[in-house]
């Protein structure tokens, strides 16, 4: 029982958030579009998460020891959510720290409305 | 086909996801290089991540719903997919929700077509 798993999952979730918090910066947490996103893409990865990891007929599978036996709904390990958070959170800061900095770079040309 | 299955999944979130671009001007996939330079870190910590956990035996594959390719590491080709994919489907998301939010960005942003879209 060394749940390694879980253990590298809450990892990864709490190293975006300390990252954004203390050094990326992107403003990501205060961005309402952010949250109205991530509330998507969690219906959606329930519906293909889902798939993959269905008891019965899976793509994925895990070893029991690395892993909580918690699994919601269906039959999805709930490592799987510190993992897609961690890893949706981690490219949307990315994309929001890379686009101001094209928008800081005035070579760009702007389309007046 | 059915070794296919993890590829055609990973398919049908592009399929679904393709309409944002165009429907609600995501420019996801029409910013391709921002769109790379975004993920590239990002997918590699997650693949690196994955080789890791093949190799300490976290999770596996079913041989019978993945097409048996390995890329370097151990790590199988639908891996490295989900790894653009899934990003791509909620960059498109975030796009397609801030233009939502904030038309006047979305007619900034294109000009023209929209200003015309707006005026109609």
């Amino acid at each position: 029982m060394s749940r390694e798993y879980a253990v590298l999952a809450v990892l990864a979730a709490v190293t975006v958030v300390v990252g954004e918090l203390t050094w990326v910066r992107s403003g990501v947490f205060g961005d309402r579009g952010y949250r109205i996103t991530m509330a998507i893409c969690l219906f959606f990865m329930v519906l293909v998460n889902g798939w993959l990891t269905k008891l019965s007929d899976p793509i994925v599978l895990y070893a029991a020891a690395e892993k909580t036996p918690w699994r919601f709904p269906w039959d999805i390990p709930v490592e799987d959510y510190a993992f897609g958070f961690a890893m949706l959170t981690a490219v949307l800061m990315r994309w929001r720290v890379l686009g101001r900095r094209l928008e800081a770079r005035p070579s760009v040309p702007t389309v007046a409305p | 086909m059915d070794r296919y299955q993890y590829l055609l999944l990973m398919g049908s979130c592009v399929a679904v996801t393709l309409p944002l671009e165009f429907l609600f001007d995501a420019r996801v996939w029409r910013r391709p290089l921002r769109t790379a330079q975004t993920l590239w870190p990002v997918v590699a910590v997650f693949y690196l991540w994955d080789a890791v956990a093949v190799a300490r035996n976290h999770w596996w594959f079913s041989p019978t719903k993945t097409t048996g390719i390995v890329l370097p590491l151990g790590v199988p080709l639908e891996e490295l997919v989900f790894f653009v994919v899934i990003p791509i489907c909620a960059l498109l998301t975030y796009e397609a929700v801030g233009n939502l939010l904030d038309p006047a960005r979305r007619s900034t942003l294109v000009g023209g077509r929209l200003v015309r879209e707006r005026a109609a």
